[in-house]
């Protein structure tokens, strides 16, 4: 892993929480899934590990932003899923408006504009 | 599918101690290496490589457990009392939001206050008017549910706004057919009203039996946290099966005696002093109730 990527691993494990409760809006998904998304989101470049990703979950959980249920697969074990509760919504919609601010600053102080243009 | 990965799961959990959390987790991770396995063999692996490829991108298990028991033990600050965290987490009503319900409550007192007099015949105002002022409060009303659900509280985090829409249509429907109710009652507008009367309660009593099956968690997570902790505190039926016994048996005592008293109250000073004998009843029922619970502990 070169460093910029460490960088980008590093800023997106940040949001690990948001980023979980942001797949659960689109609908009720179990790990497998979540993961998944979060994978093809990145491009299978620097990913969420799965183990951050359980220990994600048990903390939403914790902390009421998710609910758990089991699926009721009869083959290959059954799969739990999660689904984001009201209070979920609530602070997925406050980090998500705390990270477009923050995004603004950094972007204006590391004049972002700039380099984008270039590309 | 080959049942590799179920015995490297297996061993992943070797000598983890099976608490229940444990096994919970072991099903979940059991599943979703399932899936990831299925979707390796797709991509041309043999079954064996795919359970062992996904068993390796797994990590390991006991850490996971470690950490989660690390978070509980470091989150649970029962040293704190629930008002000092209630004041640290303290969220102050919006001046806005304080406004904007003073002036919807007016709306609806005035629009309520006008209609019933013009209904009653007080005030000389046309039919369609009356409707409209009942309309005019109904929506006050439904301003104010809405609005305080969408705020965030100290305890819980404001309703996202669309759930917050759907309350606030259903106390506007139900304040409505209420009002129409009243309207049909009062002789103000023909019999064949109460259509629209039931329509509006019936329409809310849907809506709001919706809301509430699909209402999820709002409480913030200090408040889930301190609700766990109390009940940790302790239950004292639940550690001591005969205060329990014993409360059941007073409890019966005293609604057999309360019945008694209500039959001889009937019969002698006559049938309007029967619901005295059922509050002292159930007064009484709740003193002994907080007694057995909260009263001194024999050791």
């Amino acid at each position: 892993m070169t460093q910029d990527d460490a960088f980008a691993a590093d800023l997106l494990r940040g949001h690990t929480d948001t980023i979980v409760l942001g797949v659960l809006r689109r609908g009720d998904r179990y790990g497998f899934e979540i993961y998944k998304s979060i994978r093809d989101a990145t491009g299978g470049d620097h990913e969420i590990k799965e183990a951050t990703l359980y220990a994600t979950y048990r903390r939403l959980e914790k902390d009421g932003l998710v609910e758990s249920y089991w699926g009721d697969e009869t083959q290959g074990g059954r799969r739990k899923y999660y689904r984001i509760t009201d209070a979920g919504r609530a602070v997925y919609g406050r980090n998500v408006s705390a990270w477009v601010a923050t995004k603004r600053i950094i972007d204006s102080l590391l004049d972002v504009k700039d380099q984008t243009n270039e590309h | 599918m080959s049942t590799d990965i179920h015995r490297l799961l297996d061993e992943a959990f070797a000598g983890v101690e099976m608490t229940p959390d444990a096994q919970d987790l072991k099903e979940e991770i059991r599943a979703n290496l399932v899936a990831r396995v299925a979707e390796l063999e797709v991509s041309g692996r043999s079954s064996t490589d795919a359970a062992q490829l996904a068993i390796a991108e797994l990590g390991d298990v006991r850490e996971l457990l470690e950490g989660a028991g690390a978070t509980t033990s470091d989150s649970t600050r029962a040293d704190e009392s629930y008002a000092a965290q209630q004041l640290r987490h303290r969220v102050r009503p919006k001046v806005g939001f304080v406004v904007r319900v003073v002036v919807w409550s007016l709306a609806f007192v005035v629009g309520m206050t006008l209609a019933v007099l013009g209904a009653t015949g007080v005030l000389p105002l046309p039919i369609g008017s009356i409707i409209g002022l009942m309309g005019f409060a109904s929506t006050g009303l439904g301003l104010v549910v809405g609005d305080s659900l969408s705020q965030e509280t100290t305890t819980n985090h404001p309703v996202p706004p669309n759930r917050a829409g759907g309350y606030f249509l259903a106390t506007l429907l139900a304040s409505y057919g209420l009002g129409f109710a009243g309207l049909v009652a009062l002789g103000a507008v023909p019999m064949w009203c109460v259509v629209f009367a039931a329509l509006g309660v019936i329409s809310s009593i849907i809506l709001f039996a919706f809301l509430g099956a699909s209402q999820t968690n709002r409480h913030k997570a200090w408040v889930r946290r301190a609700q766990h902790d109390a009940a940790n505190v302790s239950n004292r039926f639940e550690d001591e099966p005969e205060t329990a016994a014993r409360f059941g048996i007073y409890t019966a005592v005293i609604w057999v005696v309360t019945f008694a008293v209500i039959v001889v109250l009937v019969f002698t000073v006559g049938w309007w002093w029967a619901p005295l004998a059922f509050v002292a009843g159930f007064a009484l029922m709740m003193l002994v109730l907080a007694r057995m619970m909260f009263g001194s502990r024999k050791t």
